[in-house]
């Protein structure tokens, strides 16, 4: 399959640790391809990027084989974009500016955008600087989708929308996801990410940390339990059986283990042995995956900390 | 390079600023024009002009009375020295009658014409006396040119006597004689001195006057060497200034009775100044020998003193500040210097500053921008859009303003009103260019920050300086009477680019402001292309 965008070393440096470095990924056509990660994280500065809003400082970044900042106007032929600000022109109302959206589109048939305003249950004739952030999202959400482009760009689309509308949002993402349409959007909601995208790359700190793929984690071979023991020899007990504990709470007498699907049999035929307040499976998402990973860099880098504390002291000594 | 929904959309954000700025400039520019030129602000200007002009003339009046008493007591004594040659006149009258009937035997009765007898028979007969040693002793210490001048003007009174069939007295041939050998003298001196014709001859004939009279006051007493000529002197001038006055009324809308007081007037400030210069005359020859030097530096101290007029006893900074105050266009002032240079430009300005920061910075900061770009528009075409938009929007508001203000102007009273139409076109013409370079420089910091707070700092902070500037600059500048004009504040008109718009030089009609104003486009012209290729080339936060 073809590559829709290509990411390739991309950095811009705002000095003091900020911005973004090395990004590399790329989406494929028909792909839904997801951000999550903290504020401040560089989520937005990459879409702006695709965008032709700023010009890397180094690497590359193509869109549809062109070069997002010289050839920005072209790409924006089959680019549609929701801005992760939301700030309309200084017009009256919804439909003016709808209007106006879609002559700069050069856009005649507005059937998709009456569409989109049913299925949002948009009033577009509301006073643009009144509307509440919700309607404002929504209105945005219109103005971008209309012109029914192969590509979408959306950064954080769902804030400011409630909880019923989000759920709209998301089945209209999906739809255009069947239509064949390459879409990239950022989030900080797990759940969304997961129910609508076939990757999501983690971005720490102006780094992408990890791109994980949806189906890996939903359909994987391992599973999750969470076991909890009556007292606190059976606790110390279960230990030296050697399955692969993730977390521990002594307190309670809990672990969390992971094993694989074929090992289940044998882990309940362990458990015989053991008095049991509970057991219960914990079913792995994407939310889990990504703490997995931070924890581990966060060990990781706790632990190059240490040895460079270590190191010091050392140097001190001599 | 025009994006019509762009422009459409700029249109609908701004037109109620466009029309709230434009129609309350216009208002005041109306109020300006007509209301104050019909409360007629000039009036107080004239009034102070006319005191001015009322004390040249009275100083005129007055040097002219002391002139004619001088004159007066002059053409006594030179009347006195051709009185005693009267004895002489019969013979003469005879040669000349001898002269006349010879030429009409010859040619025929009455071929003697007027023409006939001044060209050929008293030329002739002039110069036959002069060489006559007999005639040359009754004359004796008066210089030939005199003698010639007298025996021809002589002759031809005598002979128009003849002619006309007027039978004057040979007292009267005289004493006409005279006044018109001082009017000649009296002609030539004054065209020698500058004076146009017209001038001349209006002294001439004073002089005239003046000698008439003085020859016949001499005939009356002639046998009296005694008689104090000041009194009748002084009564001659003054009757004769009073009908002088009458006479230079008489063609104007004034009444009968308006043209007397005029006269009596005049003839009040002549018996004055004669008056005032006897008593300063007699006061600095008090106790001084009278040599002529002594008597000629009395006579012109008292002339001095005795013309003085009101803008001669004020201070002299008093009155040239005065002066000025009287010559200032206090319409050039307002509607030049104060309306298109500060009050006019203000509100536009508003405008500029916070349209050009709307049209980019702010959209840019807001985020708002992005629903532009992120359709297939470029960014030279964002830029160029918003430009054209900015420079349709100033001018159609120029363009209104130029409307409104040459119909204020017609009202006011077309090319008779103190600022005609050629000037009021070229007033707002120069204001737009103006505008025009403030604009190019507020849109180029529109194009180089993001944020609305820096363009707005940026553009809008050096514009309004700028104006601040000029209304202190106003105080140094030479529009502004010398009475209330600091100087030193003139250092302000040089760091303001308003400066640039030169109203001074389109009022008084020279093109000086020309170049200004091509520098004031070179100016709007670099803000823009700056801003354009920046705006290209930069990043933005959408």
């Amino acid at each position: 399959m073809e590559n829709i965008i290509e990411v390739k070393n991309l950095t811009k440096d705002y000095g003091q640790n900020r911005g973004i470095f090395d990004i590399t990924f790329s989406v494929k056509k028909g792909e839904v391809f997801g951000f999550v990660g903290t504020n401040g994280s560089g989520k937005t500065t990459i879409i702006r990027h695709l965008m032709g809003f700023l010009k890397a400082q180094k690497g590359q970044v193509n869109v549809l084989g062109l070069d997002a900042w010289k050839d920005s106007c072209e790409i924006k032929k089959s680019v549609e974009y929701i801005p992760g600000e939301i700030a309309f022109p200084d017009l009256n109302n919804g439909i003016t500016f709808l209007k106006n959206q879609a002559d700069l589109l050069k856009l005649e048939n507005m059937n998709y955008a009456d569409y989109l305003i049913q299925k949002l249950q948009l009033d577009p004739s509301a006073n643009l600087k009144r509307m509440s952030k919700g309607m404002k999202q929504k209105t945005a959400i219109v103005a971008a989708l209309m012109a029914d482009k192969d590509v979408i760009i959306l950064d954080e689309p769902t804030t400011g929308l409630d909880p019923l509308m989000r759920e709209t949002f998301l089945e209209i993402i999906l739809e255009e996801k069947k239509k064949g349409k390459t879409i990239i959007m950022s989030s900080q909601m797990f759940d969304e990410l997961e129910t609508t995208c076939d990757r999501v790359a983690l971005i720490l700190d102006g780094h992408i940390i990890d791109i994980a793929s949806i189906d890996d984690i939903k359909n994987s071979k391992k599973i999750f339990y969470k076991i909890e023991f009556k007292n606190e020899k059976d606790f110390k007990d279960f230990k030296k059986l050697k399955y692969k504990i993730i977390r521990t709470q002594e307190k309670y007498f809990q672990y969390t283990i992971s094993i694989s699907k074929d090992k289940v049999s044998k882990l309940f035929n362990d458990l015989k042995n053991f008095k049991l307040k509970f057991i219960s499976e914990v079913k792995q998402n994407l939310e889990k995956h990504f703490k997995e990973v931070l924890l581990k860099v966060y060990e990781n880098e706790n632990k190059s900390n240490q040895k460079s504390s270590k190191k010091e002291v050392k140097k001190n000594d001599k | 390079m025009i994006n019509k929904a762009l422009f459409k959309q700029s249109c609908k954000a701004n037109w109620v600023k466009w029309l709230a700025v434009t129609l309350s400039t216009c208002i005041m520019l109306m109020i300006v024009i007509i209301v104050l030129g019909n409360l007629g602000i000039n009036d107080i200007r004239d009034s102070l002009k006319d005191v001015f002009v009322q004390a040249d003339q009275e100083s005129y009046l007055k040097e002219n009375s002391v002139d004619g008493y001088e004159l007066y007591l002059t053409s006594v004594d030179g009347y006195s020295v051709l009185y005693a040659k009267a004895v002489y006149m019969p013979s003469l009258q005879q040669s000349f009658n001898d002269a006349v009937t010879e030429f009409e035997e010859y040619y025929g009765e009455g071929s003697a014409t007027k023409e006939i007898r001044d060209n050929q028979i008293i030329p002739q007969l002039v110069s036959v006396i002069i060489s006559n040693p007999m005639f040359a002793g009754a004359f004796v210490g008066m210089d030939d040119a005199t003698v010639t001048m007298f025996l021809t003007t002589y002759l031809t009174v005598y002979s128009d006597n003849q002619l006309n069939g007027t039978s004057k007295t040979n007292d009267e041939i005289l004493q006409e004689t005279y006044a018109k050998m001082v009017y000649q003298n009296a002609y030539q001196q004054e065209i020698v001195s500058g004076k146009t014709e017209e001038e001349a001859f209006t002294s001439a004939i004073f002089a005239k006057s003046v000698a008439l009279d003085a020859a016949k006051e001499y005939t009356k007493n002639s046998i009296n060497p005694e008689f104090d000529y000041s009194q009748v002197a002084t009564n001659c001038v003054n009757l004769l200034i009073q009908e002088q006055a009458e006479q230079s009324f008489a063609g104007s809308d004034l009444s009968e009775d308006e043209i007397k007081q005029q006269g009596v007037a005049a003839k009040v400030i002549s018996n004055t100044a004669i008056t005032t210069y006897l008593l300063w005359y007699n006061q600095l020859m008090e106790g001084q020998e009278e040599t002529p030097e002594i008597v000629l530096q009395a006579k012109t101290e008292a002339k001095n003193q005795a013309t003085k007029s009101i803008s001669d006893q004020i201070p002299e900074k008093v009155a040239v500040a005065l002066q000025e105050l009287g010559n200032m266009d206090i319409y050039g002032l307002i509607i030049g210097s104060i309306f298109y240079k500060i009050a006019g430009l203000l509100l536009p300005m508003v405008f500029v500053i916070m349209t050009a920061n709307g049209l980019l910075a702010g959209q840019v900061d807001s985020g708002s921008m992005a629903y532009v770009l992120s359709t297939p528009t470029k960014r030279r075409t964002v830029t160029v859009t918003q430009l054209a938009y900015l420079a349709f929007a100033l001018f159609s508001m120029f363009a209104m303003l130029t409307i409104f203000s040459v119909i204020a102007v017609a009202i006011a009273g077309g090319n008779s009103f103190a600022i005609n139409f050629g000037e009021i076109l070229l007033l707002n013409l120069g204001a737009y260019v103006t505008m025009f370079a403030i604009a190019g420089f507020c849109f180029m910091c529109s194009a180089l920050f993001n944020t609305t707070k820096h363009s707005l700092s940026i553009g809008g902070g050096l514009t309004i300086f700028s104006l601040v500037c000029t209304i202190l600059g106003l105080f140094g500048s030479a529009v502004v009477p010398s009475a209330m004009r600091i100087s030193a504040m003139n250092f302000f008109n040089y760091l303001s680019i308003i400066t640039l718009f030169d109203t001074v030089s389109i009022l008084d009609g020279t093109l000086s402001f020309l170049w200004k104003l091509a520098i004031l486009a070179g100016i709007g012209l670099i803000g823009i292309i700056v801003g354009v290729f920046r705006f290209d080339k930069k990043d933005l936060p959408l």
